[in-house]
């Protein structure tokens, strides 16, 4: 049964993306909607009939259920719970993603649909993939939709950030596909088969490749993550893809293609190479608080209201991998949970700055302002989320954020850990920093853009300013209308149920992240105690590859 | 037992019998209904926000409102009247962040369930919340009618919101839902403040308030995580258990001693205090009644609250408690010398209220539970009457407030009783003898005086200086704009002020004086601003009633039992103290601190009223004499606080932001990145001219190339034959 | 076929390797000198079969029919390339009405 709905997952989005290639231009937008919420029911089922959300285990949990295999690359589809959630994430953002475009996307609308569906197809093939190849191409496959959206749809820079967006994942993903082939290769001489399974893969590579290989085989797989998530410093291409992208892709964006690299970075790089990910944990962490608080602060500075969300969400995402990085299950639950919330939260701050462009095509906060007075329910909205975005305990934002913090904080800790770690107090007051700096960057944005004086494009140029009625200067309604309170209404209400009740969530998230943190204990403590990983090879001995390599 | 050492060189212990013995909580699933003290104001924010999407143009949100917030009142009491001070109830409502990891072991699971825990601190911080939040619910439905159908719903969802955070708050039965309550109220906060949202001004004072209390906030959240670490919970009756079983319940050497440091910093925050302390006074551009709400009565309490419920664990360093006395001492008193100069009716007010929160951080620092909450409680009437008195002049005078363009309000028609009632609020604020607030003030001040510790002494003696100027600031005011000949200029302020057809920034109506425009007229309250205030007042004089019953009748402090029957049982005894100068420090204080009081108001009434110029002449003589020169400006420019936070940390933080900015867009982005990507074209560039758009060119090039790799490879070959 | 491999003698090799060298010499020499499209592509032409003769040569030294199958694919899909070409010349052509190779030189950056 799950199988089969997986290949629905990818199959369905293909299937409508087909037949909206071929249907009459005014269909375009209602096909390519159902078919998002085609995909979405399809992934509610599998969300309702999934058997393993509480025992971290993948379903289906053999491997042979492949259609097709040659060279070890075999199409096997599969997810855990952590990969359902975003999936139910990544559908549940897409329907909202078009209805939202119907009124911005007046050209090419038939391409448009097209790319979104095809993304939405390579997006969910990279969450399910249980073959490593199956992921990369995936994973890679998704620049392709964003190429055309960006530079098609987006804004007057479009070409150089979408030529800036791939030439950037594809130098980072080719990184990582070096990664990925020198573990098969390794495998292939020691066990004599091609075998690229994510499972076997990941098994052979934490248990029988020695330390000092471990350590760049983890650099070579985090170089195309640390692109995709995008960690400091690598992050610059970021605030430039949002800010030229069309409302949409900023929100799919935002909202999956940079979780894709956080998923990557939990699914592959961390259990593959366990002592990579402790020998580099400092390094990758103090650029975690780097990114924190630099980007906070550079948000803190912004005039251009996307790029200040585009910022807000390299601190944000940063601060989600500081908790991956704490090693500790509580750490990493919460950075699964900050994956899902902040893709909420960033996706409808993204929407609402979408919606104030559409009507007055700027999003510069020195040209808008005092919007509560034109639009108080989409002011309503942006305050909600703003608020939701700066983690107001209540909101989606807080569980997550908090249980990083507190990863962080322990993460020295063994009695609360049950087993020493790498980071402590003072990453956590570091990145607690991060937190004052985000109402500073997301109140200035809300003081400016909602309340205050009216300010409005061209306002200054007539005279009557404040009795005409003249700066909508699209067909749209002054203020949001019910279309538009349906795409964000959902989403707040997901805020605020998260916020209110997580505790299904971590419920959920919990096994996988055990499964995943299993060999990181013993090398921590390893790690505490000598300092390095790289001066003892005998641990490898006891692994079922081990007479294989030694042949 | 925890060492309470610090504590018992102020309080006496052998009163008491169970002094330190926190009770065991009680399992009460049967109390469930008491999470509706939570809900029934979070339902009528839900509420206020359905009206306000259906475009309400009528009273119905403050109807909405004012009927959840008595509800709360009602279940509070019913509450009161089935637990009194007995054992503290914990109320499971649901799970909310519990997380468990390892083996069953209290240190590898969090556990933060959405629950309640009801002791008899709980309620009383309760009844005078939910009872104040009604009365002033009331107050405002008059207060903000010039709003209805554009302001009012937003108004009255942000008050239920708020009442809602402030009973999660202080019904937690856990920190981390505390910290939810914590954070909901500067939410309420930030919302009201920033209520009048075409003022600039507003929009900027709700935001320092915001982030000043994240500043704040950041310390409770770390503090929290710390107390987990090292007890392994962070629920309050685990805890207090934990404690009692030992000081080293704990693990490893991480510094619990920085717990309560932690604390003291969210709290801080919250209750503007030193240094967090400037965001309050901006906070009187909210509507007058969250004024005297949330910045007076309740929410800034919040501080005290907590340090009250964590009294256990401040015992955890030696210097936490004197820290905290000393902050209070010295806020109590730089807070009341800025007041003496400011010409803002509600200005001086918030900065009373900071003066006064001054005072209960002194009592909980120098060791008095009791003397803290009671002056919580009698305060959060007076100042709540101050500020409504206050609304209800800027209501009547179109928002004037300004104590420099007000004068005999007493002789005003319609305008008596609030004056009278005003007085009131001042005498108690100056804490005239026999008043409520005399007596818990005097708790706190001979705590401190009566202390063995001699900085405590000279905190006890600074805060008999502060009750003096506190009394000369407040009759100031009084004698000012209630007094005197009448006289008085309309506010510029519309109440439609940011309607939207009215821009403030285009058409200011010029201040209207009664001489120029004879169509002013000041309207007096009705009776929804009438009666709370006068039951206001009834509850400010009843607030005195547990010290009479003492005094009189030789019965309990209905105020010290229920503190006693708490955590913060610890410093809630009898306090008497040692003798200083050869009086028992409670005569002491009580002579001394009568007589600054009447001192004060005596040069009150010499300045502000008997001789007017009296006040410009003692400026003139300050500023004439070069040793003095200082004290008044810095006073009237509020002790430069603003400016120096301005310097020394927003402005280094915006420089750094833009360099950071700066840094990103060229160093990182444009260099390092974009440098990479131009690589590949500059090597290009040198093979260009190969490349001439001519056919025959590229064959050329194929050719010469061919060559070139064919001579290559001959010349290998030729290398290897020798 | 056997036979044919075993009758191999290096004098007629190295010969069919000095003609296909000739013939793409040729070629290689009238490409880059000519202007002329139809001229040009002739000389094309006949690289490709100074090429593909060498080819069948090498398959001789090797004994291999590999070579001789591949020429013999070579040379079909050559006659329709070369009616494709001869098409896009006459498209060429009209476009600019010259078949001067210089008239075409938009491949020129900047």
């Amino acid at each position: 049964m799950e199988v089969t709905l997986a290949y629905a997952l990818i199959l369905v989005p293909i299937a409508c993306a087909a037949i909206v290639g071929f249907s009459p231009s005014n269909l375009a937008k209602w096909i390519g909607t159902f078919g998002a919420f085609a995909t979405l029911a399809v992934a509610m089922l599998f969300a309702w009939t999934f058997p393993h959300w509480t025992d971290g285990l993948f379903a289906p949990t053999n491997d042979a259920t492949s259609w097709f295999s040659a060279m070890g690359v075999s199409i096997s589809l599969g997810a855990d719970s952590v990969a359902l959630l975003l999936i139910l994430m990544t559908t549940f953002l897409m329907p909202l993603i078009l209805i939202g475009s119907f009124t911005a996307i007046n050209e090419r609308v038939k391409e448009y649909y097209f790319w979104f569906l095809l993304l939405e197809a390579s997006m969910l093939g990279a969450f399910l993939a249980r073959d490593a190849v199956l992921f990369f191409v995936s994973y890679e496959f998704t620049m392709i939709p964003m190429f055309f959206l960006i530079a098609n749809w987006g804004g007057l820079q479009r070409r150089q950030a979408a030529v800036k967006y791939v030439l950037y994942s594809f130098g980072g993903g080719i990184l990582t596909l070096v990664g990925l082939l020198y573990v098969a290769m390794k495998m292939h001489a020691a066990t004599g088969e091609w075998n690229f399974g994510i499972g076997p893969m990941t098994e052979f590579c934490s248990t029988t490749l020695p330390a000092s290989e471990q350590v760049w085989v983890f650099l070579l797989l985090m170089a195309g993550f640390a692109v995709k998530i995008p960690l400091v410093p690598l992050h610059t291409w970021l605030p430039l893809v949002h800010d030229q992208a069309p409302t949409g892709g900023s929100v799919i964006l935002a909202g999956t293609l940079l979780k894709l690299g956080t998923f990557g970075e939990f699914r592959i790089a961390l259990p593959m190479a366990p002592i990579g990910g402790v020998e580099w944990n400092f390094v990758l962490a103090v650029l975690c608080l780097i990114g924190i608080v630099a980007a906070a602060l550079i948000c803190w500075v912004q005039h251009d209201a996307k790029k200040l969300v585009a910022y807000s969400s390299v601190t944000h995402i940063a601060f989600c991998m500081l908790g991956m990085f704490s090693l500790n299950s509580i750490g990493v639950t919460g950075s699964v949970m900050y994956m899902i919330s902040h893709g909420l939260s960033t996706g409808a701050l993204f929407l609402c700055i979408g919606m104030v462009y559409e009507r007055y095509h700027t999003k510069d906060m020195d040209e808008l302002g005092g919007l509560y007075r034109r639009m108080p329910i989409w002011s309503f909205f942006m305050v909600f989320f703003a608020l939701a975005s700066l983690g107001l305990p209540g909101l989606n934002g807080f569980p997550g954020e908090f249980y990083c913090l507190v990863g962080a904080f322990i993460a020295e800790d063994t009695a609360a850990t049950g087993y020493p770690g790498l980071m402590g107090p003072w990453f956590a007051i570091i990145a607690g920093l991060g937190l004052i700096a985000a109402a500073m960057y997301l109140l200035m944005l809300v003081g400016r853009l909602v309340w205050g004086p009216l300010r409005e494009p061209g306002a200054h140029d007539k005279d009557h300013a404040h009795t005409s009625h003249h700066a909508p200067t699209s067909a749209l309604p002054v203020d949001i209308g019910a279309r538009e309170i349906g795409i964000l209404l959902p989403l707040a209400i997901a805020c605020l149920v998260l916020g209110l009740y997580p505790e299904p969530m971590f419920k959920a998230i919990e096994p996988s992240v055990k499964n995943m943190l299993k060999p990181y204990p013993a090398l921590v403590e390893r790690y505490v105690r000598d300092g390095t990983l790289l001066n003892d090879e005998t641990e490898t001995s006891n692994s079922p590859f081990a007479d294989a390599t030694q042949k | 037992m925890l060492n309470f050492s610090l504590l018992a060189d102020a309080t006496d212990h052998a009163a008491a019998t169970a002094i330190g013995v926190i009770q065991p909580a009680v399992d009460a699933p049967d109390l469930k209904w008491a999470g509706l003290i939570i809900g029934l104001p979070a339902l009528s924010a839900l509420l206020c926000t359905i009206c306000g999407a259906m475009r309400v143009r009528s009273k119905l949100p403050a109807f909405i409102t004012i009927v959840a917030l008595i509800g709360s009142f009602v279940l509070t009491c019913m509450l009161f009247q089935q637990l009194g001070q007995g054992a503290p109830r914990v109320v499971g409502l649901f799970e909310w962040m519990s997380f468990s990891w390892g083996n069953a072991d209290r240190f590898q699971s969090f556990s933060a369930p959405f629950a309640l825990y009801v002791d008899s601190l709980t309620l009383f911080w309760m009844l005078f919340v939910t009872g104040l939040g009604s009365l002033i619910a009331i107050y405002a439905s008059e207060y903000m009618e010039s709003d209805v159908g554009k302001g009012y719903t937003r108004f009255f969802g942000g008050v239920s919101v708020f009442l809602a955070a402030m009973a999660t708050l202080v019904m937690a039965s856990n920190l981390v839902v505390l910290y939810l309550g914590w954070e909901g109220v500067g939410l309420a906060s930030y919302l009201l403040i920033g209520y009048y949202y075409s003022k600039p001004s507003a929009v900027a004072a709700a935001k320092k308030a915001f982030i000043m209390n994240r500043i704040g906030d950041l310390g409770l959240a770390l503090g929290i995580s710390l107390i987990w670490v090292n007890y392994g919970t962070v629920d309050y009756a685990t805890l207090f258990s934990v404690l009692e079983a030992g000081p080293t319940a704990g693990h490893g050497d991480w510094m619990p001693g920085a717990i309560p440091f932690l604390l003291m910093l969210g709290a801080f925050g919250k209750s503007a205090q030193i240094p967090l302390f400037t965001w309050l006074p901006d906070a009187m551009e909210g509507p007058t009644p969250v004024s005297a709400l949330i910045h007076a009565a309740t929410m800034v309490t919040a501080g005290v609250y907590l340090i009250a419920r964590m009294y256990p664990l401040f015992a955890l360093h030696e210097d936490a408690l004197a820290t905290v006395a000393w902050v209070g001492g010295l806020t109590a008193f730089v807070a009341a010398t800025i007041g003496m100069a400011q010409y803002d009716m509600k200005r001086v007010w918030a900065y009373s209220t900071i003066s006064q929160l001054g005072y209960m951080f002194l009592g909980l620092g120098v060791g008095t539970t009791f003397g803290a909450g009671y002056h919580v409680f009698t305060h959060a009437f007076f100042k709540a009457l101050l500020f409504l008195t206050a609304g209800a002049v800027m209501h009547g005078f179109a928002g004037q407030i300004d104590i420099r363009k007000l004068s005999g309000l007493r002789k005003v028609p319609g305008f008596r009783l609030v004056s009278y009632l005003a007085l009131l609020g001042c005498l108690w604020l100056s804490a005239l003898p026999f008043s409520a607030a005399f007596f818990s003030k005097d708790t706190i001040l001979t705590a401190a005086l009566g202390s063995e510790r001699s900085d405590f002494q000279f905190l006890g003696w600074l805060g008999l200086l502060t009750a003096g100027i506190t009394a000369y600031y407040t009759f100031r005011v009084w004698f000012r704009t209630f007094a005197g000949p009448v006289h008085f200029e309309a506010g510029d302020e519309q109440h439609d002020a940011h309607d939207d057809t009215h821009d403030p920034h285009h058409a200011p109506v010029a201040g209207l004086s009664l001489g120029a425009k004879h169509d002013f007229h000041p309207h007096g309250p009705r009776w929804a601003i009438r009666i709370p205030l006068i039951l206001i007042a009834i509850g400010a004089v009843a607030a005195g009633w547990p010290a009479y019953n003492v005094l009189f009748f030789h019965g309990e402090n209905w105020v010290q039992s229920m503190i006693a029957h708490s955590s913060a049982v610890a410093g809630s005894g009898e306090v008497h103290g040692q003798d200083v100068l050869g009086l028992s420090a409670h005569l002491m204080t009580s002579i001394v601190g009568s007589t600054a009081c009447v001192i004060g108001i005596g040069i009150a009434f010499w300045m502000h009223l008997a001789d007017r110029s009296a006040a410009d002449r003692v400026r003139s003589a300050l500023r004439g004499f070069i040793l003095t020169r200082w004290i008044p400006t810095t006073l009237e420019n509020r002790w430069y606080v603003d400016e120096i936070y301005h310097m020394m940390f927003r402005l280094p933080l915006w420089a750094g932001s833009h360099i950071l900015h700066f840094f990103d867009k060229t160093v990182v982005d444009g260099f390092l990145v974009d440098g990479t990507g131009r690589v590949p074209v500059a090597v290009a560039r040198l093979f260009q001219p190969l490349y001439n758009g001519v056919l025959q060119g590229y064959a050329a090039t194929m050719a010469g190339g061919f060559v070139l790799i064919a001579g290559w490879v001959f010349w290998i070959w030729l290398r290897g034959n020798g | 076929m056997t036979e044919l491999l075993a009758t191999y003698d290096a004098s007629s090799v190295n010969a069919a390797l000095l003609t296909s060298s000739v013939l793409f010499g040729i070629g290689l020499v009238g490409f880059l000198s000519r202007r002329n499209m139809i001229v040009m592509f002739l000389c094309t032409e006949l690289m490709f079969q100074g090429a593909a003769l060498a080819m069948i040569a090498f398959g001789r030294v090797h004994g291999n029919p590999d070579g001789q199958t591949f020429v013999i694919f070579i040379l079909t899909i050559a006659a329709a390339e070369a009616a494709l070409a001869l098409g896009l010349v006459v498209l060429l052509y009209r476009r600019r009405e010259t078949l001067d190779s210089e008239a075409w030189s938009e491949l020129k950056e900047c």
